[in-house]
C-alpha cells in the first residue's frame, strides 16, 4: 500500500466524523480524487455509519410512552439543587 | 435556567432515541426501561440546573449514560470483554474486497453490505465492549461531536477518539464473523 494510501485511510474516521483540520480535510480530497481504491473504501465507511445509524433505531413500546408521561407529569417540581450530570466522573 | 413546567414538552421529542440509546447500552428492554425511567427523573429533579438555549440533547444523554454506568457497570462487566489487538484500517472493505472475483466493481462492498439485516448490525453494537459501546454509539448513532461524548462520558477527548476508532473496527470484525458464517460477499 502506498504511503499517501497509508495516510488517508488512518484518518478516514477523523475525515467522516468531520473531526479534522481543513488542511488535511484538503489533502485527503485530493488523494481521494486521484485513488479510487481509497474513494472506494471511504465511501463504504460512510455506508456503514449510515447502516449504524438506521438499523439502531427502535420503537418505544406504547404502553412505556403512556406510562413516562405519567410519570413525568405526576413529578411536581422540587426544590433539590443537585446537578443530575455529576457523578459519573469514574468512567 | 430551565422552567420544570415545561420539562415534558421539551424532553418528549428526545424519547424514543433515549429509549433506543438505553435498549443498546443495556441490552434488554426490561433494562432499559428502568435506565430511561431514572433518567428522566434525574433530568426532571435536575432541569433547573440545565442552561435553557445549551444543547438539550448532550445534556440528557449525560444524565442517561451516567445513569446507566453507576447502575450496571459492575454486572456488565464481563471476562470475556478483553482488547483485541489494533486492526487495520477499512477492516471490512477489505475483507469483503479480497472475497469477490478480481474484477469486482467498485460497489461490490457496498452491495455486499446490503446482505447485512438490522439485527446483525444491533448485535454487532451490542457485542461491543461497555467502553467501546457507548462512544460508537454516541457518535454513528447520535451523530454527538468528539467535544460532547467527551463531556457525556466525562473523559478525555483523546480517549474518546481512540476508543471510538478501535470500537469502529471491533464492530467491523464481528460483523465480518457473519459475513463468513453466511457466505456474505462470496458472490459478488
Amino acid at each position: 500500500m502506498k504511503s499517501d494510501c497509508h495516510k488517508a485511510q488512518a484518518k478516514v474516521y477523523n475525515y467522516l466524523d468531520g473531526e479534522i483540520s481543513r488542511y488535511r480535510r484538503w489533502r485527503i480530497q485530493r488523494h481521494l480524487r486521484r485513488c479510487p481504491p481509497c474513494t472506494g473504501g471511504f465511501s463504504f465507511e460512510s455506508k456503514l455509519q449510515q447502516r449504524i445509524r438506521e438499523d439502531c433505531v427502535d420503537d418505544v413500546p406504547e404502553e412505556l410512552m403512556a406510562r413516562l408521561t405519567t410519570f413525568l407529569r405526576q413529578n411536581g417540581p422540587t426544590d433539590t439543587s443537585a446537578d443530575p450530570t455529576a457523578g459519573g466522573s469514574d468512567v | 435556567m430551565a422552567d420544570q413546567a415545561t420539562f415534558e414538552s421539551d424532553v418528549r421529542e428526545f424519547i424514543p432515541q433515549l429509549y433506543s440509546a438505553a435498549l443498546r447500552m443495556t441490552r434488554n428492554p426490561a433494562d432499559a426501561e428502568d435506565v430511561l425511567q431514572e433518567a428522566l427523573l434525574k433530568a426532571f429533579r435536575g432541569y433547573h440546573t440545565f442552561k435553557a438555549g445549551t444543547n438539550l440533547k448532550a445534556w440528557l444523554y449525560r444524565i442517561l449514560t451516567n445513569t446507566f454506568i453507576n447502575k450496571y457497570r459492575q454486572k456488565s462487566r464481563r471476562p470475556s470483554e478483553v482488547e483485541l489487538g489494533e486492526l487495520e484500517d477499512l477492516y471490512l472493505f477489505k475483507r469483503l474486497g479480497e472475497t469477490g472475483t478480481g474484477g469486482a466493481s467498485r460497489s461490490a462492498e457496498e452491495e455486499a453490505l446490503d446482505q447485512f439485516v438490522d439485527s446483525d448490525i444491533k448485535a454487532a453494537v451490542e457485542a461491543l465492549p461497555e467502553n467501546f459501546r457507548l462512544p460508537v454509539l454516541l457518535a454513528d448513532v447520535e451523530g454527538f461531536s468528539y467535544k460532547e461524548i467527551a463531556e457525556i462520558m466525562d473523559v478525555p477527548i483523546g480517549t474518546v477518539m481512540s476508543r471510538l476508532h478501535r470500537g469502529r473496527k471491533q464492530l467491523q470484525r464481528a460483523l465480518w464473523r457473519v459475513a463468513e458464517e453466511r457466505g456474505i460477499g462470496t458472490d459478488l
